[in-house]
């Protein structure tokens, strides 16, 4: 193209023109100043306000405080005065607010008008939403099986209004989580003869021995766990503690641990049981519990555990065993917690029982640094208990559904498509249901078979209360309060779309069903709630205590609940019954298989809960620093041996399926297991969590514990191979690096006890 | 004088033994202080931007190599963030004073006046210093979050811990207002409301700030404890953050301790 | 081919000269030109000095002069947060509601009123985004430096504003104005003290 001399100066000229234009205009709301028609005090521009409410972004019970400025949630800061946390929180907690304002989030109901999974929804309003929800629910009143309802673990008033709706209608009520605690409970049950999971006083404690339980980490209560756990290293007055941790995987609690144990996986009962004899024989301990425990034989009973005969069992030296169980046995009072992978077993019972009959043994029950059983909560309507209904009762479920005997199926706060084993067969049932109602603020996996997704409220948006399971040891009740704007309020009051809370909307198809609204006789869940802060008022005792209730409401939401340090736990556990004289070994699926697969939650997303919020996307895994995607954690030497490097993607073959990660070398797993954690490969779930990396869920074989039946997740075993692709695995390490050679040694210098 | 302005120099202490690298100090600061998201490409291209990040060391890998026993080995965590030098490496390198140390001991980084040189980057010795390689973006919804009181830094600035200053400004108007030092509990991690996002967020203790100058702060005295050291103490260049060692037991010889 | 060399140096000298004059045409003409007639044709004082038209004509000198209201009964937030703040619509309509129903610029006011609907006033001060001002602060020192009613100190930096018909900004308020004000009152003049 020819260009003159002319053309040239003209297009420069144009060009400098809008440079100009565009450099010297700004964004014209810059200009305004908006002066609202109404404005109520947390409205006020720059004035930040902190509200308590409760945070709900995992099973635990945490209070926590949110920052508000002109109805925006801001920050959120752990409740200084909720008795779990004391004012910390973990990352997930941070979550809540980026769930808030999820770009992903949905905007109000979504409706499919023809039936199938490629099919598109289409926005519709909540009164028709709801017209249909009752219609549908009124039609099967005469078969009120066939409807089921499928909750995450529901605790105070949301699980009494779920039981008394699903009883008075007649519905299936279903609890879903992936990493059950069925057997936990079922041995606290066992042992302590206790519905509430203990506290454990790690704080106390001068040696803490655990088997399986991530609890630095994940497990049930971490933030209240850590909270002591800093108590225990360096709190003053007292010397330090000693934690030795039991699992097959090098996990954070075990890279916390003074000594780390790694143990052949299931083979947590039989060592726990080993300790067991050298403490008995020892003659250390409770010698009236020693008595009850073998049946009055003493270490004979155990003989089956000598140390020298189970340490190739277990994989754990003999002299290994005798020594931890004897300085455990010298340090007292310590505490022995079990969980995680070690109930996760089909010998998951005997294992737990196994492990927390050594605290029967040290006889520390309700004693300073031992286990304390927790009380009743202090209402009967507030419930505490939220056991996951176990494996074995989904199979019957599934077989109705693809039976087609489930004609509605309501599911809240769980995804049970991206959690169930895939061998279960819950996908194609899922299809077979002429109707699947969601209430997920997000496009979930089970969302996207839905037929009606009525959104619900974020945490923070919502009215609630929670028992905390465990509780601190003590009786204690959160409330939880809207504390923000809700985020699609404009949709709601204007188009009637936006999102409600889950316990308004069942309260408000309770109106439409005459047996539930007797059952149910609120119109709101905060009168609900309002109803049950009533009663707490009624016992006078506590942390509010009000002569009027309007001033006890105020004080009860503003710190955050309501406990009594005072209320602690009045029942005598039962005389501890005999131990298992015979060992109860693991049946594993996938035999000849050389890896067992250990899938653990991981330590920022959990189960995958939180696999939609991008801060806990990019933060690093501890160990691995591993972010944004899945690993397979496989041991260095193993991984020479194969030839792999880091980054390789390796395929895993269960016998349920499988699945491609990355492989990370890791210098410290066991040679005869690979690690993988939870949390991604969701098909959808918003734009940070859609097809990034694998659920290890999915290929998990449907084993279950003898006893319980609760899904038995550490039992698969696995072969690995290469697919001969690599990429670069997206970590944190090496993102910056610190001088390696230093004159004064390592970074990280350590000194011996005093 | 009509306003008493009380002398601080702030300060944090790091006790190694508590520490779990947990994390929620660093999703904490993220959510404070409008730190962009950091997505895949950012950790490939190693320019994820953390102010506190938790660093894992491996030890005894060769032992357990040797003996084949795995239990040697530990991982050890270690939280590092800015070390409010006293005499810090960055400050002499700038060529326009964006980075200085003010009379609160903390080492300052002037975004509107910073241009971009990353010549702190490269002499700060904790690699606590970030570059903004990209325009942060947000989705529009998650705009709602931001802090208003931190300003969101554009591409081409420097950026780094500031031990959460808009708390500490908050916190001096309050002491400005009632005339007296501020108890040493406002600025404390348990439940204070002007401690730093990650020291606040900390569930075992590890992190504690405070001010230096308060001979009862906390901070004080957990800094005279006797497993006190400061990290590359070689290089001289005095932090106001002070690590105390981890404790373990197989600590052998007198070089690491 | 020989005699080909000496020119063709020349004429890649003579792109590269063209190149850097073409750099630096582009530079003089973006970076500079502009700046310096920004600097004589419309300079800052007259920048700050324009009186922005606001959505409702709001006459300060009726409310202030004739009716007797202080300043922090509408900018309630000033001495003690950040931000003065600006009233809601509400507030107006406490006393709107009566007094002077009938003038239309009320009127105007009166339909925000029902219809629910924000007013975007024009803002007159405006402080880049690094910049953290707080007005508690300010009002605080001067208020106890002079022994005054809060109120007293609003003049410092936004002149007589109980004075002017439509308000105007009169200070540069620019960061060698806050600066030669804290020397003046041995205020900090530490960077971190506005700027983080």
């Amino acid at each position: 193209m020819e260009l003159t001399r002319r053309q040239l100066l003209k297009l420069t000229g144009l060009g400098l023109g809008g440079v100009l234009y565009t450099a010297c205009t700004y964004d014209l709301s810059e200009t305004r100043v908006e002066s609202p028609t109404h404005i109520p005090e947390d409205l006020v521009a720059g004035l930040d306000t902190w509200y308590a409410t409760l945070c709900r972004e995992c099973g635990a019970s945490e209070g926590i405080i949110v920052r508000v400025m002109e109805g925006r949630a801001k920050k959120i800061q752990g409740n200084p005065l909720y008795p779990t946390n004391t004012g910390k929180h973990r990352p997930g907690c941070e979550g809540a607010l980026q769930a808030l304002y999820h770009p992903d989030r949905l905007a109000g109901p979504l409706r499919r008008m023809v039936k199938g999974v490629g099919q598109s929804f289409e926005p519709t309003t909540w009164s028709l939403a709801l017209e249909e929800l009752s219609s549908q629910l009124a039609k099967h009143q005469s078969d009120p099986r066939s409807v089921v309802i499928i909750t995450d673990p529901l605790r105070g008033s949301a699980a009494d209004l779920m039981q008394r709706f699903a009883t008075s209608y007649g519905a299936r009520h279903v609890v879903f989580e992936p990493a059950e605690q069925t057997v936990l409970y079922e041995t606290t049950k066992r042992l302590y003869g206790s519905e509430q999971l203990p506290h454990f006083d790690i704080a106390n404690a001068s040696s803490v021995l655990s088997f399986g339980a991530d609890f630095l980490s994940t497990w049930l209560n971490p933030v209240g766990y850590m909270r002591q756990y800093g108590q225990f290293r360096q709190g003053t007055g007292r010397k330090r503690g000693r934690l030795v941790h039991v699992e097959p995987r090098f996990s954070m609690t075990a890279a916390n641990a003074d000594e780390w144990v790694p143990v052949n996986p299931g083979m947590e009962g039989v060592l726990a049981l080993s300790m067991a004899y050298v403490i008995v024989s020892e003659r250390k301990g409770d010698q009236s519990a020693a008595d009850a425990l073998t049946g009055g034989a003493g270490a004979d009973a155990l003989r089956a555990f000598r140390p020298g005969d189970v340490a190739s069992v277990t994989g754990v030296p003999a002299e290994k065993i005798e020594r931890i169980a004897k300085e455990f046995a010298d340090h007292q009072p310590g505490v022995v917690i079990g969980g995680g992978s070690a109930g996760a077993h089909t010998n998951g019972l005997f294992n737990l029982s196994a492990i927390y009959s050594l605290n029967l043994l040290m006889g520390n029950t309700n004693k300073r640094g031992g286990v304390w059983l927790n009380p009743q909560a202090p209402l009967p309507e507030l419930r505490a208990q939220a056991t996951a209904t176990p494996l074995g009762q989904w199979q019957p479920l599934i077989d109705d559904m693809k039976a087609g005997r489930v004609q509605m199926l309501i599911v809240r706060g769980a995804d049970p498509l991206y959690g169930i084993p895939k061998a279960l067969g819950f996908e194609a049932a899922l299809s077979k249901v002429p109707m699947v109602v969601s209430f997920s603020s997000f496009m979930n996996d089970t969302a996207v078979y839905a037929d009606l997704i009525v959104p619900e409220h974020t945490g923070l948006e919502d009215w609630g209360n929670d028992v905390p399971q465990p509780g601190p040891g003590f009786q204690t009740v959160g409330y939880q309060q809207p504390v923000v704007r809700e985020y699609h309020e404009r949709e709601r009051l204007q188009a009637d779309r936006g999102s409600r809370g889950f316990a308004d909307v069942m309260l408000a198809l309770a109106e439409g069903l005459p047996k539930v609204q007797q059952a149910l006789p609120w119109k709101t869940s905060r009168e609900m709630l309002m109803d049950s802060a009533r009663k707490l008022q009624g016992l006078g005792k506590g942390s509010v205590v009000a002569a009027s209730f309007d001033r006890f409401w105020i004080d009860l939401l503003a710190n955050g609940g309501w406990w009594d340090t005072s209320a602690t736990s009045t029942a005598t556990p039962p005389k501890p019954s005999a131990l298992p004289t015979q060992r109860r070994d693991p049946q594993f699926q996938g035999a000849g298989a050389e890896f067992h697969l250990m899938p653990f939650a991981s330590n920022a997303m959990g189960d995958g809960r939180g696999a939609h919020i991008p801060w806990l996307q990019a933060a690093p895994d501890p160990v691995t620093t591993a972010v944004w995607g899945t690993w397979i954690e496989i041991n260095l030497g193993v991984a020479k041996e194969m030839g792999i490097k880091e980054g390789e993607t390796l395929r895993i073959i269960s016998p349920a399926g499988e699945i491609e990660a990355h492989a990370f070398p890791h210098p410290a797993i066991p040679r005869n297991v690979v690690a993988i954690p939870m949390g991604q490969g969701h098909r959808q779930y918003g734009r940070y969590a859609q097809e990034r990396g694998a659920n290890v869920l999915s290929i998990l074989a449907p084993a279950a514990d003898a006893d319980t039946g609760a899904l038995a997740w550490a039992a698969t075993k696995v072969r690995v191979e290469k697919t001969g692709r690599r990429i670069h695995l997206p970590k944190f390490e090496g993102t910056v690096e610190l001088p390696t050679q230093l004159e004064e040694g390592a970074i990280i210098k350590t000194t011996k006890p005093v | 004088m009509v306003t008493t302005r009380v002398r601080h120099k702030w300060g944090m202490v790091v006790d190694l033994d508590r520490c779990t690298g947990c994390q929620a100090c660093v999703v904490a600061c993220q959510a404070e202080n409008n730190i962009p998201i950091n997505l895949e490409q950012h950790f490939l291209q190693r320019r994820a931007i953390e102010w506190i990040r938790i660093e894992r060391y491996w030890e005894g890998l060769e032992e357990a190599e040797k003996t084949g026993d795995l239990s040697k080995v530990k991982a050890r965590f270690i939280p590092i963030l800015c070390q409010h030098c006293e005499n810090a490496p960055c400050e002499p390198v700038c060529p326009v004073y964006a980075t200085y140390h003010n009379n609160e001991g903390l080492n300052v980084q002037i975004y509107n006046r910073c241009i971009g040189t990353r010549y702190c980057v490269n002499n700060c010795p904790y690699q606590v210093r970030f570059f903004n390689f990209w325009q942060p973006t947000w989705p529009e919804s998650l705009h709602n979050q931001l802090n208003p009181h931190v300003t969101v830094r554009t591409r081409g600035i420097m950026e780094k811990c500031t031990f959460c200053v808009q708390r500490l400004r908050k916190g001096g108007r309050k002491e400005v207002q009632e005339g007296k030092r501020l108890d040493d509990k406002e600025f404390d991690a348990q439940s204070g409301m002007f401690a730093p996002a990650c020291a606040r967020a900390c569930p075992t203790d590890t992190l504690v700030f405070g001010d230096m100058n308060d001979p009862n702060s906390r901070v004080s005295t957990m800094a005279k404890d006797n497993r006190n050291y400061k990290l590359l103490a070689s290089i001289g260049t005095e932090p106001n953050v002070i690590y105390l060692k981890k404790v373990d037991l197989d600590a052998s010889d007198a070089a690491t301790h | 081919m020989q005699a080909e060399t000496p020119r063709s140096g020349r004429k890649a000298l003579l792109i590269i000269t063209g190149v850097v004059a073409g750099l630096l045409f582009i530079f003089v003409g973006l970076a500079v030109v502009p700046r310096v007639l920004a600097h004589y044709f419309w300079p800052i004082e007259r920048w700050y000095r324009s009186a922005p038209v606001q959505p409702i004509d709001f006459p300060h000198p009726s409310h202030v002069q004739v009716g007797g209201i202080d300043c922090l009964f509408c900018h309630r937030t000033v001495a003690k947060e950040a931000m003065a703040g600006i009233p809601p619509v509400e507030q107006c309509m406490f006393c709107h509601k009566i007094v002077a129903k009938e003038q239309p610029r009320i009127q105007m006011l009166a339909s925000f009123a029902e219809r629910g609907e924000p007013i975007q006033w024009m803002r007159v001060h405006r402080l880049p985004d690094h910049v953290h001002f707080v007005h508690e602060a300010h009002i605080t020192y001067f208020t106890r430096k002079d022994g005054v009613l809060p109120s007293q100190v609003c003049s410092t930096c936004h002149g007589d504003v109980g004075n002017m018909q439509r308000v105007q900004q009169v200070r540069s308020l620019r960061m060698g104005d806050c600066v030669d004000c804290h020397r003046q009152n041995g205020a900090p003049t530490d960077c971190f003290v506005c700027h983080y």
